[in-house]
């Protein structure tokens, strides 16, 4: 388990169709969610998603456009929660690069504030407990700090 | 009693309640002995035990006069669902934005 979500995808598609789909509200709307993104560093826009009770999420994400190269990068924050109780704090980066007649996209998720010394908790099963023990007392060998 | 109901992320923001839970996953403890070990007032610590407690991260036992806190799973895997749930998501969105580009864009120099 990591600190962030990262997902390649090849598409048989030139890096300007990709990026028209990534910074095109309109086009947003068809494969993310209906939004009113515009391609401006410092624009705020929503996104409208179902809401997630048990994640006191009420489906409405936040974002800020944060930085963008044409064609080859964009990144935007990615807030949401309940109302004004901001739970999800992260960042959303999309790399483009042309390769092979089509385009390699990245997606990177990072950012899950106050995540980064819980990992060892995540690392589910019986034995859970156990091994969160031992990953803290090695945290603490390493002086409590561990980044991930 | 609101103010009490935090979600995951916002529990684990707070460093006290971090410095709680890394205690008690070395042994269950008492409310008190947790609280001798911080600088902060004794209320302040059954607050943040509270929120703790109500956000699944510990539970409270009774034996005889004291009140033990032990760990408990439930607010780490809400943590992992968020982590989970992201990860599905944008595999699935990234696959309907395939299908999307390949319909709109049909035959346009594709290889």
């Amino acid at each position: 388990m990591e600190n962030q979500i990262t997902h390649t995808w090849f598409f048989n598609h030139a890096p300007e169709t990709v990026w028209d789909y990534l910074t095109k509200s309109e086009l947003i709307a068809e494969w993310l969610m209906p939004n009113d993104f515009k391609l401006e560093i410092g624009h705020h826009f929503v996104f409208g998603a179902k809401p997630i009770r048990r994640f006191s999420f009420d489906g409405r994400i936040y974002c800020q456009v944060l930085d963008f190269k044409p064609q080859q990068m964009l990144r935007y924050s990615w807030r949401g929660g309940q109302g004004d109780k901001v739970s999800l704090d992260s960042i959303v980066t999309w790399t483009l690069k042309e390769e092979k007649g089509g385009t390699e996209l990245t997606l990177l998720h990072t950012g899950f504030k106050g995540l980064k010394n819980y990992l060892p908790y995540l690392i589910m099963g019986k034995g859970w407990l156990k091994i969160a023990k031992r990953m803290l007392n090695k945290m603490e060998l390493a002086d409590g700090t561990v980044e991930f | 009693m609101g103010q009490l109901n935090f979600d995951a992320f916002q529990v684990i923001a707070d460093a006290s309640r971090r410095e709680i839970l890394h205690m008690l996953s070395k042994e269950s403890l008492t409310i008190n002995t947790i609280a001798a070990n911080f600088d902060i007032s004794r209320p302040a610590i059954s607050k943040h035990i509270k929120i703790l407690e109500n956000s699944g991260f510990l539970t409270i036992e009774d034996r005889g006069r004291e009140r033990y806190c032990l760990l408990s799973q439930d607010g780490f895997r809400q943590l992992r669902d968020w982590l989970d749930y992201y990860d599905h998501f944008w595999k699935q969105k990234l696959s309907a934005l395939e299908t999307l580009m390949n319909k709109n864009i049909n035959g346009a120099s594709t290889t």
